[in-house]
């Protein structure tokens, strides 16, 4: 194996879905690590140093959306969760606590590798320097926001959603667009992805996050950054 | 103004008569009872008043009698034919009838005149008790009977006295005939004043009224009381049953004494806890059910998603197979996915059964939705030939609505419409009012029968089973669509007709929880025919 084969974390209590994950991975040139419960597998986080984390909801001994929530506690590192249930409170629990995208059971090869590289991409072509939105900057080679002098710690895909909207100042995004350009999907997906992460990146960019001034809805119609002024 | 609210007190009484028992009752039982106490009163009344007068009329001619003889025996006894003795026996005369008459007050009055047309000096001269207007008060009817009586017969007569103070009293008048010595024929007239009889009349009359109203108010008063009593339990027991009916399972209606409305109570309670028992087993049964349906719909995804892995690497390399192993590994791909399918349907089909879904509303534009739904099908559309066109005049296009779900819906009218739609083009029309926005897709194809379209939402009904069909539909698809548009509170109707093709139409509220009540479009929609023609060629 090459060593520059991107490391991926299963964390699936099915040994017989992990194993044939596994396989496809390979396949796919990725280098794929195993834990098979909850308890696990934020040590064995911490052992593999994923690139990514390929997480089953329904875990026995800690559940993943706990586990979610842990490893975001430690690591911006990009959570993909795996679950049978497409219902609300499933989905928009494992988003809440950190969770950047979700495949749901059945899923084919294609759409998890798709739903992987999309996540392991490089930030596509950036101009490199600093934009400014609202109150805060962001250093788009360094991955990095900051209000005043004060840094403030964003996961990539929070990052990217916000330099999206940062990059077209003036444009309104839909829901759709943002679907598209930061998560990759080309057809119709559920914009409750874009909801969360919405709330996620205020409750962290935003002075008061019920006032939003830097990530501002467009009732009806999406999101835009906020003026620089 | 005075009528129309006259009217509506009309309107509200109706409604009360009709609504109340109790009322209906106590009204019909105090009418006939006043009506029967009525008759019975006025007869009574009659007939008392018939009696007093007749005894008060024979005590009348008695005393009247008395007197005649008294008066007669005072002249008889004058031998002296002089008149100062005449006028002296006159006196007398007069003063011993009205001694005889014996009235209990001084009101009788008594007027001694000599009959007209006799021959001689009217000695002695009439004696009129002073307050007796004899001209007024005795009829010359009377006066000409009394005049003409060879015996000494006595005549009466009814006659109204006037007061002095204004009143007319009630009275009678007896006359009966004198023979004066040496003077000739003499009438008495002795005038009897009523208005104590009159009155002792009035205050029986009065005390029977008041008794007779009495009565009826008691009657009534009962009537209420006993319609009550027994009403009371009947309204309980509606009640009871109201909230029975309206799923309140565990009331009870409570149970008291031995007697038929205990009996009622009883049985009801025993019906109303045969009929809990009966749905709370139902109930856990059928949450059973839909709990085993949604475990197996979630235990069978892991491994499906394992198969489902196993056989897309299979796929991808089928080129690498075998041709019979090859084809193998196309059959495992496109029948997983049917499975997938199949099991994501009812998976949906289950949370509905069990009353779990979540809607995500947000304010969406509907046309927006069904061109994007438009451009998905487009392609299958095109395969099949069908020329897909939207429809849309402008209007409040708006609407908060969960679009994951509306978005089904419309994928699923559009593939029906393709399916059946034989290749002829397929209408879109999207129409609104400021309540509700419909949606309606019209295909030109085979049509269904009547019977076809009562069956339509039926799960796992298929309208032609020997119909192949290109969007691979699961049977569950008009199902689902139909709880999705009910969980919207709005409409999904189907309009069809055999060889004319179909029309779905659903109806949606603009805002949520407003309830609908006509649809902005026909059903199917007018419109400018498309070229049938064209299509057909």
């Amino acid at each position: 194996m090459r060593a520059m084969n991107a490391k991926i974390l299963v964390v699936d209590d099915d040994t017989a879905l992990a194993e044939m994950i596994g396989i496809v991975l390979r396949t796919e040139g990725f280098e794929p690590f195993f834990c098979a419960d909850g308890t696990g597998a934020v040590e064995a986080f911490h052992l593999a140093k994923p690139d990514l984390v390929l997480l089953d909801l329904m875990l026995p001994g800690i559940d993943g959306i706990e586990v979610c929530a842990r490893i975001r506690e430690e690591s911006g590192v990009p959570i993909i969760m795996l679950t049978a249930k497409s219902d609300t409170s499933d989905v928009v629990k494992g988003l809440e606590s950190g969770a950047d995208d979700y495949v749901v059971k059945p899923f084919n090869p294609k759409e998890l590798v798709a739903r992987i590289r999309t996540r392991l991409r490089p930030t596509p072509d950036a101009p490199t320097g600093s934009l400014t939105v609202g109150d805060v900057s962001l250093d788009v080679a360094g991955h990095e926001v900051r209000r005043g002098d004060d840094r403030i710690n964003l996961t990539p895909l929070e990052f990217e959603l916000l330099l999206a909207l940062a990059l077209k100042p003036q444009q309104v995004f839909t829901r759709e667009m943002l679907l598209e350009q930061v998560w990759g999907y080309h057809y119709k997906a559920d914009t409750r992805l874009v909801n969360v992460h919405v709330q996620r990146l205020r409750a962290k960019v935003e002075v008061d996050p019920d006032n939003p001034r830097i990530v501002m809805t467009v009732r009806g119609v999406g999101y835009r950054a906020g003026s620089t002024a | 103004m005075f009528d129309l609210n006259w009217r509506s007190w009309g309107r509200r009484l109706a409604g009360l008569w009709r609504a109340s028992l109790q009322l209906r009752t106590v009204a019909i039982s105090v009418a006939l009872s006043a009506l029967a106490v009525g008759i019975i009163g006025v007869y009574m009344a009659l007939s008392v008043g018939n009696n007093l007068f007749t005894s008060r009329l024979d005590s009348a001619l008695g005393s009247s009698e008395r007197s005649n003889v008294a008066a007669q025996n005072r002249f008889d006894a004058t031998e002296d034919s002089v008149g100062l003795d005449l006028e002296r026996a006159m006196d007398n005369a007069a003063q011993a009838a009205l001694q005889s008459a014996s009235s209990p007050d001084q009101s009788t009055l008594i007027a001694i005149m000599r009959t007209a047309g006799q021959s001689g000096a009217s000695i002695p001269i009439d004696k009129v008790s002073p307050t007796l207007d004899a001209d007024a008060i005795i009829s010359p009817e009377l006066q000409k009977l009394v005049a003409d009586s060879t015996e000494r017969r006595q005549y009466w007569q009814s006659v109204s006295l006037p007061q002095e103070d204004g009143t007319v009293d009630p009275g009678i008048v007896v006359g009966s005939a004198l023979q004066v010595p040496n003077s000739g024929k003499y009438e008495m007239y002795l005038v009897y004043n009523l208005n104590d009889t009159q009155e002792t009349l009035n205050f029986i009359q009065q005390t029977l009224w008041l008794g007779c109203l009495a009565l009826v108010i008691l009657i009534g008063a009962v009537t209420y009381i006993v319609v009550r009593l027994v009403v009371g339990p009947v309204r309980i027991a509606a009640e009871t049953s109201e909230k029975l009916a309206a799923g309140q399972l565990e009331v009870r209606i409570p149970e008291k004494g031995e007697d038929v409305l205990a009996t009622l109570a009883r049985s009801f309670n025993g019906m109303a806890a045969s009929l809990q028992n009966q749905i709370t087993k139902l109930a856990a049964l059928s949450q059973v059910q839909q709990r085993f349906v949604s475990d197996v719909s979630h235990e069978l995804r892991t491994p499906l998603t394992t198969i489902r892995l196993a056989g897309d690497v299979l796929y991808d390399q089928r080129d690498t197979f075998p041709p019979a192993t090859a084809r193998t590994a196309e059959l495992l791909h496109t029948q997983v996915q049917r499975f997938e399918l199949l099991l994501a349907d009812l998976l949906e089909m289950s949370r509905y059964d069990a009353g779990a879904v979540d809607m995500e509303t947000e304010p969406t534009s509907l046309v927006r939705l069904v061109e994007d739904a438009v451009e998905s099908v487009a392609t299958l559309a095109a395969s099949k030939g069908s020329d897909l066109r939207v429809v849309a005049p402008g209007g409040y296009f708006e609407a908060d609505v969960d679009s994951r779900r509306i978005r089904r819906i419309l994928q699923n009218l559009l593939g029906n419409a393709i399916d059946h739609g034989e290749g002829r083009p397929i209408v879109i029309h999207v129409d609104s009012d400021k309540h509700a926005v419909a949606i309606a897709v019209r295909d030109y194809g085979v049509g269904m029968t009547p019977a076809a379209m009562d069956r339509v939402f039926d799960r796992f009904w298929r309208a032609d089973p020997s119909r192949q069909r290109v969007t691979g539909g699961t049977g569950l698809g008009l199902a689902i669509s139909l709880e999705d548009a009910v969980l919207h509170g709005g409409w999904l109707e189907v309009w069809s007709a055999p060889g004319e093709g179909s029309c779905f139409r659903l109806t949606l509220p603009r805002e949520r929880g407003v309830e609908l009540h006509s649809s902005p479009m026909e059903l199917p929609p007018v419109e400018a025919l498309p070229e049938r023609e064209d299509s057909d060629a």
